[in-house]
């Protein structure tokens, strides 16, 4: 009665070290993400979607009935910020990601290919001005697209920034089963003191790197203090798996009804929607730890995006966070905080000073329904006290670190894309947490190191306390790792790992598995290693 | 039942004995203890390198006993030929030590409720009088020392406390510490660096919340884990680990994530290194399987005080934050960057200068929330209030050894430090609580309440829920008669749903959020008064209560989630707890 546990624990540990293994071989190397969405037609700036039921899949196994938008058969989009690889099937969750650009207006043909019994579905857009809408038939939110028929939404944004998009019929029930996506709206007139889309060291660093830029622009907003060198997208869903089979069986039940005159056939849907149960909380309609192969992972054909971050030391990080659910979650950022820019794409100003920003530093970046944030997360390592690659006074090896003007080693301080230590901070440099093995006195640093021998070590953890391919060989605390571990951080990478997930935390399991879930694990990479993240 | 755990224990013990006899190594005045359970807490460091020494070891070192803070100091020191720079801005070295276990807790209506949880192994007397743990290196040093072993009787069975207890054991007083050296002063306090004492008091030492932790901005910080085994769960080899909520720029390495670092096994000690980051309200808690572990009950306090308390007598805070903060580049706001080192303003700056000077110099003794400048942030009473909820379906099955359902988890306690209404505003006089003398003296918000007691399963009662949340302040009693202000510093670590606090004829003024200063980036304070705030899991914030202009009288402090003002089945309690102005 006492293996319970234990065997969840050890099944976890051969699922993951077996089957992600297989993963990652199969898609060679490590997943990460950008934002990665569907610009319109270039001449009518036009998204052909199209909303029919599919399936999706979870770690547990579980293959979920569900509706969501795609792309309608013969439509041609295009694929930003990368093409390589990327797919927009008849049916995703979430939706595609829609990039479009501050005042240009944009069309959205929406065509109803869900099953009949399902009725009418139709779009609605917070925060974008309603343009025009054409076609359909008039509903209570908006005009609706019928069994078969399609409706023309023409709209405007009229700042940049993030924005749900979701069902306006029914929504208790058709953005449960999956009707919801998102809109990525680019600045108009991005501020020249940006990086220029092509031009970001952040996105050139490491061997290897062909000088792909993976942002969508070089800011979030008309504005300098919102410049980024790297940017993820999250939508935040739970799913509750009784709804959806209720909603199966009712579609399937209706399609294969033989009406009789004792009997007659239901002609609409009665799926219950509360009590709501969720079971499976989604990033970008996955569960961890699906969300962290790669986007468009042909093994997910109808859940194209993932949910892997990644990012260099100092890279300013653009997070946007889309509450699509019923529930809050209370999005925790380990490692550092996130400077708030922005609520459904309105910027947050000091009230006295238009040049500087207002918005709260936050830990947790709530996911509230219906709500979308933007935000700005880095991670530097300032201020541990020490060296975060492990570099000594002793070690031949060591690079130079020269201050900048923020006491960074960047390019204004002399550094090339090619320092092994690019942006370190420099006032810890040389100051190793440790130079003697474990278990003596005098470490050399501050903290004596722990017996090797009496501590469990992660998947993600490269064996020392280091950043970057250098560590094993300048640690001397914690021996090496046992062959085989780290394996989702070979050493070639050898980044440190943060968990990004919900802190309402039994949302990090799936099905009542743990883990699984909301959970991402964020990776700082070290300046040699390219992030691609079309892998 | 009994005789069964007390066999567990007996095994896990012996276990870990076997273990230290292994792999016994050399000690030192900085790394002690045997085998693998290791404490650790030097003396000096380079950034430290004064030790700070106390000539009264019956009576722990405060902050006052640091230099006060003048801006920053750089020297030099030279190692293997390298000259490395050393930017020293006072602070001292502080250690504390805990135990990774498990416990039992009193809930309101008087039921015993298992946990997996932490408890105090250094700061024993501090903790049970509800102050924070932490203690400077030379208190530490000074290891426990007691002829008895520490526990107090509760309320759960005060009457068995002179008598028999289950497991043949009588009053805890009578435990006898077989460690005891009477040739040096009793120290209860100290860490206890010896093995079998780890064992024999850390296990079922179990508190909710966990050790308080408290300690100053520039610190080094050395915070020891000993894991000693869950007694009640010997089926499980349950690592436990540190999770330092909030830590800004936070290493990997001592973020506690066991997926991405180390996690200590059963029967070893490891011991955590941060150097104290941006004063502010963080937390801490296990970040094994979290929604078992947190849910069980592995939820601490952590809160940086801020460099400004260390002010000399007579210096403005406007300057302090406009120039001294700033010579020191982790701390200035002035600059920090894009990727290719252009110049821009720290986006997560976390010490925005003040854009009005009100011309506030400091006072001897006064201590503010955040390095604000302004002084507007200034408070006279420290009030840790951790949120909590347990679920007793979930515990229950955590003390069997059934799996456990996540998706059901339904809480039906809700916790202030870890009691509901009435326990909240604690229990008065009840054997084992701290003299109101002594409490007072150490800044208790609530002198005449002690620690609640639970008897555990082997028949001794341990303190399990040493802080009570009643707040009391005098509407006169702050600097020139004006009322005191309590800083709540409230965290969230419900791990099933989101919480709301309320304060009933009492403003709050919201002056923290996320363990940052409210302020935008011009320097204006975006304070917010309410009535109410909400918090979601693994969320913290900051209040001040001011009892300026009060009327006397009891005011109380009650979730609007009413469903929440329940214990279990009983349909009165929950989430509340009172105020009394005088």
């Amino acid at each position: 009665m006492n293996h319970f546990k234990a065997t969840r624990l050890r099944v976890w540990l051969v699922w993951a070290g077996v089957g992600m293994i297989a993963v990652a071989l199969l898609w060679a190397g490590a997943a990460q993400a950008a934002v990665p969405g569907i610009t319109g037609t270039s001449t009518a700036n036009t998204f052909n979607l199209v909303a029919t039921q599919g399936y999706i899949t979870q770690p547990d196994g579980a293959a979920i009935y569900s509706w969501g938008y795609g792309c309608a058969a013969g439509s041609s989009p295009s694929f930003v910020p990368y093409s390589t690889g990327a797919f927009c099937p008849g049916m995703q969750i979430p939706g595609p990601t829609l990039i479009v650009t501050e005042n240009v207006p944009f069309t959205v043909t929406l065509t109803n290919n869900l099953p009949a019994a399902v009725g009418n579905t139709s779009l609605v857009f917070p925060g974008l001005q309603i343009v025009s809408v054409t076609g359909g038939v008039p509903g209570i939110l908006t005009q609706e697209a019928t069994p078969g028929g399609s409706v023309t939404y023409t709209l405007l944004a009229t700042t940049p920034g993030t924005h749900g998009y979701m069902s306006g019929t029914q929504a208790d029930l058709q953005v449960e089963m999956g009707l919801y996506g998102a809109v990525v709206v680019k600045p108009a007139t991005p501020p020249s003191t940006c990086v220029s889309l092509g031009s970001d060291v952040a996105q050139h660093l490491g061997i290897g790197n062909p000088g792909i830029d993976f942002r969508l622009a070089p800011s979030a907003y008309d504005h300098a203090a919102t410049c980024y060198d790297r940017e993820y997208l999250t939508q935040w869903m739970e799913l509750d798996p009784r709804i959806h089979k209720e909603a199966e069986t009712q579609v399937h039940a209706i399609a294969t009804c033989a009406a009789s005159t004792s009997s007659p056939c239901p002609t609409g849907l009665d799926v219950k929607t509360e009590p709501y149960h969720p079971a499976y909380f989604l990033i970008n309609g996955r569960s961890m730890p699906d969300n962290m192969d790669a986007s468009y992972a042909p093994n997910y054909p109808n859940q194209p995006y993932n949910a892997n971050p990644h990012m260099h030391p100092g890279d300013l990080v653009l997070v946007r966070i889309i509450g699509q659910g019923h529930w809050q979650h209370p999005f925790h950022e380990h490692g550092n905080h996130v400077r708030i820019l922005a609520r459904d794409g309105n910027l947050i100003l000091s009230q006295t000073d238009a040049a500087k920003l207002g918005g709260r530093m936050e830990f947790n970046t709530d996911t509230t329904p219906g709500q979308a944030e933007d935000g700005i997360f880095y991670w530097s390592g300032k201020g541990l006290g020490w060296d975060i690659y492990g570099h000594t006074p002793g070690n031949a090896g060591s690079p130079p670190c020269v201050a900048d003007a923020n006491g960074y080693y960047t390019a204004a301080s002399g550094a090339s894309a090619s320092s092994t230590n690019y942006y370190e901070w420099c006032a810890d440099h040389n100051h190793p947490l440790e130079t003697n093995p474990a278990g003596q006195v005098g470490s050399g640093g501050p903290a004596t190191q722990f017996d090797p021998l009496i501590v469990t070590n992660g998947l993600w953890y490269n064996g020392t306390p280091y950043l970057g391919p250098d560590a094993a060989r300048r640690s001397r605390g914690p021996t090496p790792l046992p062959p085989g571990m780290a394996t989702q951080n070979p050493i070639e990478e050898s980044g440190i790992v943060f968990m990004w997930h919900s802190h309402n935390e039994r949302e990090i399991t799936t099905n009542d598995v743990f883990p699984g879930g909301m959970l991402q694990m964020m990776v700082v990479d070290p300046p040699v290693w390219y992030i691609d993240e079309t892998l | 039942m009994a005789a069964r755990k007390t066999f567990f224990r007996f095994c896990l013990f012996t276990a870990v004995l076997c273990l230290a006899g292994l792999s016994a190594r050399a000690q030192s005045p900085t790394a002690q203890a045997g085998g693998s359970f290791m404490v650790q807490c030097p003396g000096t460091s380079p950034l430290h390198p004064t030790a700070i020494s106390n000539s009264n070891l019956s009576v722990p070192l405060t902050e006052a006993a640091e230099p006060a803070y003048q801006g920053p100091v750089v020297t030099q020191e030279t190692v293997g030929g390298v000259a490395l720079t050393y930017t020293l801005n006072g602070g001292t070295i502080k250690c504390q030590e805990i135990s990774g276990g498990d416990g039992y807790a009193t809930m309101a209506d008087g039921n015993q409720m298992f946990m997996f949880s932490f408890g105090p192994l250094s700061g024993l007397d501090l903790i049970k009088n509800g102050q924070p743990g932490t203690l400077f290196a030379a208190d530490f040093n000074n290891h426990y020392n007691s002829p008895t072993l520490p526990s107090v009787c509760g309320r759960a069975a005060p009457s068995n406390c002179a008598s028999a207890g289950a497991a043949g054991i009588s009053s805890n007083s009578a435990i006898s510490d077989p460690t005891y050296d009477a040739s040096r002063p009793i120290s209860l306090n100290g860490a206890i660096a010896d093995p079998a004492t780890i064992m024999t008091v850390g296990v079922l030492n179990g508190n909710i919340p966990a050790p308080l932790i408290a300690f100053d901005e520039d610190d080094e910080f050395f915070l020891t884990l000993s894991n000693v085994g869950m007694i009640m769960r010997p089926d499980l080899f349950e690592e436990h680990t540190v999770h330092f909520h909030g830590y800004p720029n936070a290493s990997s390495y001592y973020d506690g994530v066991p997926d991405a670092t180390w996690a200590i096994n059963i029967g070893g000690s490891a011991t955590y290194y941060y150097l104290a980051p941006d004063a502010g309200t963080y937390f801490w808690h296990c970040h094994i399987t979290p929604p078992e572990h947190l849910q069980m009950g592995m939820v601490g306090q952590l809160y940086v005080r801020p460099r400004q308390n260390r002010l000399p007598a007579g210096a403005s805070l406007y300057t302090a934050a406009t120039t001294w903060y700033q010579q020191d580049l982790r701390t200035a706001c002035l600059n920090t960057g894009n990727s290719n080192g252009t110049i821009s303003p720290d986006i997560l700056c976390s010490t925005p200068q003040p854009a009005i000077n009100t011309a506030f110099n400091h006072v001897a003794g006064y201590k503010y929330a955040y390095n604000d400048g302004d002084g507007s942030t200034r408070y006279d009473i420290d009030v840790p209030i951790q949120i909590h909820g347990f679920d007793p379906n979930f515990h229950f099955v955590g003390m069997t050894f059934n799996p456990e359902g996540f998706a059901d988890m339904k809480d039906k306690y809700f916790l202030l430090n870890g009691r509901s209404y009435p326990d909240t505003v604690g229990i008065v006089g009840y054997a084992g609580g701290p003299s109101t003398s002594a409490a007072s003296a150490a800044g208790s918000p609530d002198a005449a309440s002690g620690a609640i007691g639970t008897e555990d399963s082997d028949g001794r009662t341990r303190f399990s829920q040493p802080l009570p949340t009643l707040i009391t302040l005098d509407s006169h009693g702050g600097p020139g008669g004006t009322g005191q202000r309590a800083l709540l510093r409230i965290a969230d670590l419900d791990v099933t749903e989101y919480q709301t606090l309320a304060s009933l004829g009492m403003p709050m003024q919201l002056v923290g959020f996320n363990a940052k200063l409210l302020r935008d980036q011009a320097g204006n304070n975006l304070y917010i008064t309410t009535n109410s705030i909400t918090l979601g899991g693994g969320e913290s914030l900051d209040v001040i209560l001011d009892s300026t202009g009060i009327p006397p009288g009891t005011y109380f402090l009650y979730t609007p989630n009413l469903d929440h003002l329940s214990n279990d089945a009983e349909n009165f309690g929950g989430l509340m707890t009172e105020v009394v102005v005088k």
